[in-house]
């Protein structure tokens, strides 16, 4: 029995033995893994591409530095190279840090270029395991250089700046939601096209200036950015969107006309909407698209008595009205460019069997694709004050 | 076979310890070499495929039960004689050499291409078979402990795939059944590098205190493996479409990728680095299930043989180093799986069955 004992003793001290010699090997062993200390890297906070003029490509980098001493400055550089990393290796040889693209949160890309095609770039950050496929993708009106280098009064890091405007805007539906991942998704899927927002300076300020279409990773064609409710009520659906509209007097009901006045604008928020899509026939593509909105009413003018159901009624008919008539006029537009950014040819994928769809088959498909749309919009509350 | 009671352990165990054998490197990225041929039937695939692992486990108890306390190295030597029964353990050792080291090379793999892709692979193969060793000396109790809470702690992953729903759309599985069967079932026959590891219960088998229990909890855990295997699947190819599910290697990762906390910018590589725990289960036990087969082979005490099992498995990671060494590997190792998980338990059940026959007769 003694022995026995002695021998588990021996056994615990082996064990502990090896414990310390594990701990030893993991702290030599954690040397060996490359170190990025924060003071010592630049963290790119945005990448713009643009058509180079010598080499393919041109990027402007927002770097922001992290000075333990001082404020952190943020650098704007633009290179130009024949690869992304090519132009990585020409921005670090004019910082005097490490340059890293893991806290990267916006990539833009110039108009020319997406008018060129953006599968590559859009390939080339899937394929980065550093980018985060949350990054928000935008086109920028004309060239990404000169938006970026400018020195803008009351914007001090222009990255941070860009992100944000996109990142509210897109969080609360006022704009399309353009993560790279959907931008991926979109671009690889056979029935669908990608969707941009596009943004460009005015004076001191960056501002939304409306939505790029695509066909085929290249830009088609805009759509100005009130439109933006009109895709996004096809494209999925809202949950607190704001919509505001002018009613002009022919599509006003007479309940609602107190004199021959013009026109009424109302505003709306708090809008939940649910869209289905029903393919009707599959040979002449033909759609029943299904939009249910609920919203409520915030701003009208001129004010009329919302008290009564009739007119409460009324009106609801006229945003109907009014709603189909400016979502034909949008789908109309993009078959025209041939860009199915809705996803019709999705649904039509889905539900066609052995259609053995491609993108190219789909586009001309989709040209002549019937639509049929019927909205029903349901007035839920008025405000505090009627 | 005797074995001593305080080496054996409880039926239930068995649960985490095929679970944790079978959910390992594969399920990173099965997603893409399952939709080339199954497109978006690919999880009726896996579902299949998950069936498969359930009558082969059925046969697989059969011919265990028959035997009593004995595993396969013993079954071998018994029914073809010492000499063909080596051979035959011969290359099931050889089999689970190839399984560790294409798990660990996978692992490896995955950590160069998303977080360091300046350590070398004789790092990161000396740190985890360093890991490996130390489980492995302590005995199959502990490793089955370490299967026990390898599954239990990475049951959150299977939260986390509540992310990427806000992206799906139910779209991409229509229209179901579009795929010819022939293709899904070759989808099927993908998934055996994903869904081996089961065949742990032919060397466990005489470790399992209560075998009454034991088909209960072996079918449990291919149960438990299909369902996270089927919703992992379901949820990708809602998320991805069809051209991006192909092109993304590791698409389970992937998945994670865009998802990212206001104190952890990356989620993924939390992901990457808790895989970890989910590997060493599968390391483990492949090492343990060469062992117990090569001591049937020659005399050697377990100590030595893990030292020289890593030395082995470690030279090898020296060797193959690029993308395309090892998904050639991979390819060889699932076709050679498929035989020997899949085909092989029932032709042995078989030839167990028909000698009894005719022993009978004598």
């Amino acid at each position: 029995m003694a022995y026995r004992y002695h021998e588990k003793e021996g056994d615990d001290e082996k064990m502990k033995k090896w414990l310390w010699c594990m701990i030893l090997l993991v702290l030599l062993l954690y040397g060996c893994a490359q170190t990025n200390i924060l003071e010592r890297i630049g963290l790119t906070t945005l990448i713009g591409y643009d058509v180079g003029k010598e080499k393919k490509m041109q990027t402007t980098a927002v770097i922001r530095e992290v000075n333990p001493e001082f404020q952190s400055k943020v650098d704007v550089i633009t290179t130009e190279d024949n690869t992304s990393k090519g132009n990585r290796m020409e921005v670090n040889r004019r910082v005097s840090k490490k340059v890293m693209i893991g806290q990267m949160r916006v990539i833009l890309f110039g108009e020319a270029l997406a008018e060129e095609g953006l599968h590559y770039y859009i390939d080339a950050s899937l394929e980065n395991a550093s980018v985060n496929n949350g990054v928000y993708t935008a086109i920028v009106k004309d060239q990404v250089a000169p938006l970026l280098e400018y020195d803008y009064q009351n914007i001090e890091d222009i990255g941070q700046h860009i992100y944000r405007l996109l990142e509210q805007n897109i969080q609360q539906e006022y704009m399309i939601s353009s993560m790279l991942h959907e931008v991926g998704r979109d671009y690889y899927a056979v029935g669908r096209d990608m969707a941009m927002p596009i943004i460009e300076k005015e004076e001191e300020l960056i501002k939304l200036s409306g939505i790029a279409l695509f066909k085929d990773g290249k830009m088609v064609s805009t759509l100005p950015p009130p439109d933006s409710f009109y895709v996004k009520v096809i494209r999925d659906t809202f949950k607190s969107g704001i919509y505001e509209t002018t009613l002009q007097s022919e599509d006003l009901p007479s309940i609602l006309q107190k004199k021959t006045d013009d026109t009424m604008t109302v505003a709306f928020d708090a809008i939940r909407s649910k869209r289905t899509m029903t393919l009707v026939d599959a040979k002449n593509p033909e759609f029943d698209l299904t939009i249910k909105l609920k919203a409520r009413v915030l701003e009208v003018s001129p004010s009329f008595d919302q008290s009564h159901r009739k007119s409460v009624e009324a009106l609801e008919k006229a945003i109907q009205h009014k709603l189909t008539k400016e979502l034909a006029r949008v789908i109309a537009h993009s078959q025209k460019v041939e860009s199915d950014v809705f996803g019709f040819g999705e649904e039509y994928r889905s539900h066609v069997r052995h259609a053995e769809l491609t993108k190219e088959k789909w586009h001309s498909l989709y040209k002549n694709m019937k639509v049929n749309i019927h909205v029903d919009f349901v007035i839920l509350r008025n405000g505090v004050f009627e | 076979m005797k074995i001593p009671p305080k080496e054996m352990f409880n039926a239930h165990l068995l649960f985490f310890v095929m679970h944790g054998a079978q959910i390992g490197v594969g399920v990173q990225g099965f997603q893409r070499i399952i939709y080339q041929d199954a497109h978006q039937d690919a999880w009726i695939s896996v579902l299949l495929a998950g069936i498969a692992t359930h009558i082969v486990t059925f046969f697989m108890i059969r011919t265990l039960e028959m035997y009593g306390s004995n595993d396969l190295y013993g079954i071998h030597q018994d029914i073809f004689g010492r000499w063909i029964g080596n051979v035959f353990n011969v290359i099931y050792v050889l089999y689970c050499f190839i399984a560790f080291f294409s798990v660990l090379r996978n692992y490896i793999e995955v950590i160069q291409a998303w977080i360091f892709p300046n350590i070398g692979e004789w790092f990161l193969a000396s740190t985890l078979l360093l890991i490996i060793i130390y489980a492995f000396t302590a005995g199959l109790r502990v490793m089955v402990g370490v299967s026990f809470f390898s599954v239990i702690l990475s049951l959150w992953l299977v939260l986390m795939l509540g992310f990427p729903l806000k992206f799906a759309s139910v779209n991409n599985l229509l229209p179901i059944l579009e795929t010819d069967f022939r293709s899904i079932l070759k989808g099927a026959h993908s998934m055996t590098f994903t869904i081996i590891g089961f065949e742990i219960l032919m060397v466990i088998y005489p470790f399992v205190q209560d075998k009454k229990q034991v088909s209960k909890y072996a079918h449990l855990s291919l149960l438990a493996t299909t369902t996270i295997y089927v919703a992992v699947m379901v949820v990708s190819l809602m998320y991805y479409s069809g051209g991006e599910i192909q092109r993304t290697v590791w698409a389970t990762l992937t998945l994670f990728s865009f998802i990212s906390f206001p104190f952890i910018e990356r989620f993924e590589f939390i992901v990457v680095c808790f895989w970890m725990l989910i590997i060493i289960p599968n390391l483990c036990l492949y090492a343990w299930a060469a062992y117990r087969g090569t001591i049937r082979l020659i005399n050697i005490s377990s100590t030595k043989f893990i030292w020289l099992f890593a030395l082995l498995i470690f030279l090898g990671t020296l060797v193959v180093q690029t993308r395309f060494q090892i998904n050639g590997m991979d390819t060889k190792l699932s076709r050679a799986a498929f035989y020997i998980v899949f085909l092989y338990p029932i032709l042995l059940w078989l030839i167990v069955i028909m000698r009894k026959k005719v022993m009978m007769k004598k």
